[in-house]
């Protein structure tokens, strides 16, 4: 018997000492998975997660998103229109060529090249006017008027290699770069282009069963503690959570919020927060024509002012935060959280449903109208019941309302083709200020100026727009916050949009592990540390 | 003499078919048990908008302050959650009520129209043969070959959402199922006597397909056909909770389920359990039917 004892001792010991031999690697269990590997295909946070441990950028921003040099070492302002970027020397890509400036100038050059991109970059490329690259490893950006927020939209971007993809000779030019071809997203997907000077490697890539990366070993910074990541997207949230605690994988994102409070009471795990930098809004499509309202004679009510006052009114969004959300969110006024730059303190949601009502009739549909809200099912905390919810609050209000939810892939391309009439959406302002959600989701889309890549309503609102320039263009901080929140109160009276909430993000992870919770919601492995 | 039908001569103590299909259906206790069952549940989910506390698919009479209460509790106005509700408010006993209308709806109507579409293609192959015959039995076997689900899922994915869809879904890809039963029972029968009698009297041809070999091939096909019912209901749920079937605002049991799925490891159980007990009744109920069924009708297992 003893001696039985001590066999299943030491095959115990055995199986925990193997588990401590693999303890360098880390799996992360995923809420979403990225559409792309391609870092320039589709601005959205998982791709900008992955993205970061392959193609780093220029500067990059802490975990409460302050600047922090990455590839470039320093910066300076010349002039109020040029900026000077010092580079890294000896970083090395993965293919063991050099990073140079050529390799931004490239990147640049190729981000409005990237065929069917369902949201782009060229947002934060188009205050670039020009580049003159004045050695290797200095670069001189001039833009067109002052622009004080270059040096965070170039942390939203990752340098891919010239060399790989065959553009060392590529120039800049403002009204486009010229080259024989562009590199397609397919080659960063199945890895042949996938080269960047990340702390990591790609290794797989397996649309909805994992991405494997292996530790870079001449990384140029900090060594991240494990030689092997993988993340696994587990979009259901009870797998997600079970995946867990059964120890399948390390870290999940987006704990499920019914499970939050089980979680943190659990000895083996532990649970990190914190306010993220995304709202959480319903978009109201206000093109003359609209696909999925009827019951109005082939009219869009949407366009009318007094139509969205009483959708955004008829929303009860403490019931949402407190019932769906399980309070782990913020009620949402404007298109960021206050507090963050720019945003608007005076700013307030009320809700109303007698009201809404009121207005519904003063704007002559007493009798409400048919409508179906679009939503993805997979892509935000809850979305699906979010828009249940918001259909059951219109219902009240006599718009009678469906939700049509489909998984995050099929919902995206289905928006960009223009099929919902509104349709739940989150925008993470990348920056950090609240320049990103205005320019992107309410300014007048002109793709020239990377204005409203995400405006997706048709909503313009010239007075708006011009203070969104204006702000853009402000170097002084105070003035240029003064405008940011003066835009802020155009959009939200506009009702340009309805503001919901603010996600509140959760991360979970056995015992032994930290992670500092990131506003910008990203899970970056190699922040992830072992407690010792 | 005249001709004697050989039904009026038998001795009066041999009862008709359906009546001996009665009683013989009567000898088994599990099979009435499931019948019982079944005429309650049928029942209760045509009377739903008459018994159910609430209407789930009306959004204005749900609330989310309402969400996940517990099997037994009450809201503010003191209406009462018998089964609990969901994370809408939806009172789940209403949901489900609500949610067996639509499994039955489309179990039946499903199989109803492939049915009839079945028998008729397998009827023509049987009494066409030849490269006709060749010609559907083949197709038959490709779409037989095929997973039922993956063919749902491609139909629903081009088709939308909707209860009429998911009918349409289903009815495709069970003709097959019924064109080949028919075919080798009316290939079967198309040799016998009586069809060969017809023939000699120069019966039209539709005559003898219609009166003379359908009735004769039915017994088969309503074995396969209560069973297929019971399938298309799972296919349903199935449908529905991988997220293509119905409209989440008008959820059906599959879907209740998917969503309560969520809940499950959060204690939560309710939002789960109860719908998935409703659909293992209703297809356990219709199983035991469909079984003692196939016993009583097949001409082997008679004496």
């Amino acid at each position: 018997m003893k001696q039985q004892l001590s066999v299943l001792a030491g095959i115990l010991a055995a199986v925990l000492l193997g588990g401590q031999a693999s303890a360098a690697e880390l799996r992360i269990g995923t809420a979403a998975e990225p559409s792309a590997l391609d870092p320039h295909y589709h601005n959205l946070t998982p791709n900008n997660t992955v993205r970061r441990h392959i193609f780093e950028s220029l500067l990059d921003q802490d975990a409460k998103q302050r600047l922090i040099p990455a590839l470039a070492e320093s910066w300076r302002t010349i002039d109020d229109r040029t900026w000077e970027f010092k580079l890294r020397k000896g970083v090395k890509f993965h293919d063991g060529t050099e990073f140079t400036a050529q390799d931004f100038v490239y990147t640049v050059c190729r981000i409005p090249n990237v065929a069917n991109s369902p949201s782009s970059f060229t947002l934060y490329t188009k205050g670039i006017d020009s580049i003159e690259v004045s050695d290797p490893h200095t670069l001189i950006i001039r833009t067109a008027a002052p622009y004080p927020l270059l040096p965070i939209e170039l942390t939203t971007f990752g340098i891919i290699s010239a060399k790989a993809a065959g553009g060392e000779k590529v120039t800049f030019d403002k009204a486009g770069c010229k080259a024989d071809s562009w590199p397609s997203t397919q080659a960063f997907n199945d890895g042949t282009l996938a080269i960047g000077t990340g702390p990591f490697k790609l290794v797989e890539y397996r649309k909805g069963e994992r991405i494997v990366l292996d530790r870079n070993p001449d990384y140029w910074g900090a060594k991240p503690e494990w030689d092997k990541v993988t993340f696994r997207p587990i979009t259901s949230e009870g797998p997600r959570v079970a995946a867990l605690l059964a120890g399948d994988v390390d870290l999940v994102d987006e704990p499920p919020l019914q499970d939050l409070e089980r979680l943190r009471k659990d000895p083996k795990v532990s649970v990190v927060e914190t306010l993220s930098n995304r709202i959480i809004y319903l978009a109201l499509d206000q093109a003359e024509k609209t696909p999925t309202i009827k019951g109005t004679d082939g009219k869009n009510p949407l366009r009318d002012i007094r139509v969205r006052q009483a959708m955004s009114m008829a929303i009860d969004r403490e019931a949402i935060v407190k019932r769906i959300m399980n309070n782990t969110a913020e009620p949402a006024a404007q298109l960021l959280a206050p507090g963050l730059f720019g945003t608007n303190p005076d700013l307030k949601f009320s809700y109303d449903a007698k009201k809404a009502k009121e207005l519904l009739a003063e704007a002559g549909y007493p009798n409400g109208f048919e409508l179906t809200i679009g939503t993805p099912n997979d892509r935000y905390i809850n979305d699906e019941k979010i828009a249940q919810a918001v259909a059951q609050m219109y219902s009240r209000i006599g718009i009678k309302t469906q939700v049509d939810a489909a998984t995050v892939n099929v919902f995206f391309s289905r928006r960009n083709k223009g099929e919902f009439s509104v349709y739940l959406g989150g925008w993470s302002a990348a920056t950090g200020e609240a320049s990103s959600p205005l320019k992107s989701l309410v300014a007048t889309r002109i793709k020239e100026k990377g204005f409203g890549p995400t405006n997706y309503t048709g909503y313009s609102n010239p007075k708006l727009d011009d203070l969104i320039t204006k702000a853009l263009a402000t170097v002084d901080d105070k003035e240029r916050e003064k405008l940011l929140a003066e835009a802020m109160k155009v959009a939200v009276d506009d009702v340009a949009l309805v503001p919901l909430h603010y996600e509140v993000t959760s991360w979970a992870m056995r015992k032994g592990l930290s992670y500092e919770p990131r506003a910008d919601q990203y899970t970056l492995a190699y922040a992830v540390r072992s407690a010792k | 003499m005249t001709a004697v039908n050989p039904a009026t001569a038998a001795p009066s103590r041999v009862q008709t078919p359906l009546k001996r299909f009665v009683v013989e259906f009567l000898d088994s206790r599990v099979a009435v048990l499931g019948l019982v069952v079944l005429v309650l549940i049928v029942s209760s989910a045509l009377f739903a908008p008459w018994i159910a506390p609430q209407d789930p698919y009306d959004l204005s009479k749900l609330d989310i302050m309402n969400g996940m209460l517990s099997p037994g509790s009450a809201d503010m106005d003191g209406n009462l959650f018998w089964l609990g509700s969901d994370e809408q408010g939806r009172d789940l006993l209403s949901a489900i009520l609500y949610g067996l209308r639509t499994s039955l709806l489309v179990g039946f109507s499903s199989t109803t129209v492939a049915l009839a579409i079945g028998l008729m293609v397998g009827m023509i192959a049987a009494y066409a043969g030849g490269s006709l015959d060749a010609a559907i039995m083949r197709l038959v076997d490709i779409q037989l070959s095929f997973p039922a689900i993956l063919i749902a899922l491609i139909l629903l994915a081009v088709l939308g959402k909707g209860v009429d869809k998911v009918i349409i879904a289903l009815t495709a890809i069970q003709w097959a199922y019924y064109a080949r039963t028919v075919r080798s029972a009316a290939l079967v029968e198309r040799r016998k006597e009586y069809v060969e009698a017809a023939q000699c009297l120069a019966l039209p041809r539709q005559r003898i397909v219609l009166r003379h070999l359908l009735p004769n091939c039915l017994p088969p096909l309503i074995v396969v056909a209560t069973v297929q019912v019971a399938h298309a209901i799972t296919l349903e749920a199935t449908l529905s909770f991988l997220g293509v079937g119905v409209p989440v605002t008008e959820p059906s049991l599959g879907m209740l389920i998917a969503s309560g799925f969520d809940y499950m490891l959060s204690g939560e159980f309710w939002v789960s359990l109860f719908p998935g007990l409703a659909l293992l009744v209703t297809i356990v109920s219709i199983n035991l039917v469909g079984d003692q069924m196939r016993d009583v009708l097949n001409p082997r297992l008679q004496h």
